[in-house]
């Protein structure tokens, strides 16, 4: 069997996925095992690697006494999220695809929304001046006078 | 209870939900920290003021993106590499090689003999030495466990860069171990 790796590669592989061929990714398990069957200077690798892994292990943590204890009993804040925060969470909640829309959507919608309401109340100086307004009570009246009998007929 | 109800106990103000939450995370998150630092003081505060802010930001995590303990380790990550950067690199070393020695006196001394001990404390010293981000991604990937991936994500970088800061930190582990063995 022939591999197309090269040591430099085998090397990088090594150093990444550490000395246990098995825990590589299964996609480089075949090529990587043919070459090192192979190559002398890949055994001294994976070698190297057991060794430095073994060296690894041995390095300790001291224990935290009273760590544990020492979180557990201090006193927790009240949750006390900032308004931008809460507005962006409710926003753009964690929850599905749909309610990340239709909030945004929502949203967009209320000046429009607003635009109509208040144009519906304030004229803002453009609305209708008084001498139309007589002009159309005017066309009422006239309207009302009218004798449309003979059109009738 | 699964972590997403836990933490859905924790952003309702649930106190025990969190207990349980410190409990399960509380060796992986301090022993990172101490990995990361090598002081045992500062370990204990970055490791208290992580779940301080998990109490706080609880509402934040979002259980699609990542796993708890993903996003518990990249908030100490944070607060370890802030801690790092505000204190001189000097002293962090400094720390680190005298803590190193007192705790491998005290805790294993008498079972080991002077050679394997001295290439220990060696290694450690070396690990201490490597940049920060050359250290983060060795000691998440190899002693906490976490993928690639996942701890490419803890370390807001591409898989790629990881795995390049991971390579480099071994090689230069390597070469301080043959170093050390030719000085013998």
């Amino acid at each position: 069997m022939t591999t197309t790796m090269t040591l430099e590669e085998f090397s990088t592989l090594v150093d990444v996925h550490g000395s246990n061929i098995e825990n590589w990714p299964s996609a480089l398990r075949k090529d990587s095992k043919t070459f090192l069957e192979s190559s002398d200077r890949a055994r001294a690798l994976i070698s190297e690697q057991r060794r430095l892994e073994q060296q690894l292990d041995q390095i300790t943590v001291p224990e935290f006494a009273g760590l544990q204890a020492r979180i557990l009993n201090q006193q927790l804040p009240p949750r006390n999220d900032p308004l931008l925060d809460k507005l962006l969470d409710w926003l753009i909640p964690a929850g599905g695809f749909t309610i990340q829309l239709w909030r945004p959507a929502m949203v967009a919608c209320l000046p429009l929304v607003f635009g109509i309401v208040l144009g519906n109340y304030y004229s803002f100086g453009v609305g209708l001046q008084s001498s139309e307004v007589e002009y159309w009570e005017d066309e009422l009246a006239m309207l009302s006078l009218s004798d449309y009998s003979e059109s009738i007929f | 209870m699964t972590d997403e109800e836990l933490m859905l106990a924790v952003c309702d103000g649930d106190q025990s939900a969190y207990q349980i939450i410190v409990k399960q995370q509380l060796k992986s998150i301090s022993h990172y920290a101490y990995r990361m630092l090598g002081n045992q003081k500062d370990t204990e505060d970055i490791t208290q003021e992580t779940f301080l802010k998990l109490w706080i930001n609880a509402g934040k995590w979002q259980p699609e993106k990542s796993k708890l303990s993903t996003w518990l380790h990249r908030i100490t990550h944070n607060l370890c590499i802030d801690y790092l950067r505000k204190h001189s690199k000097m002293q962090t070393q400094e720390n680190i090689e005298n803590e190193v020695d007192a705790a491998l006196i005290e805790k294993e001394g008498a079972d080991r003999d002077d050679a394997t001990q001295q290439q220990t404390t060696q290694l450690e010293q070396a690990i201490g030495r490597l940049p920060e981000n050359q250290r983060s991604a060795l000691m998440l990937c190899y002693y906490s466990g976490f993928s690639n991936k996942e701890a490419a994500a803890i370390m807001n970088m591409s898989v790629k860069a990881l795995e390049s800061s991971i390579a480099r930190a071994k090689r230069s582990l390597r070469t301080e171990l043959s170093e050390s063995d030719n000085a013998q």
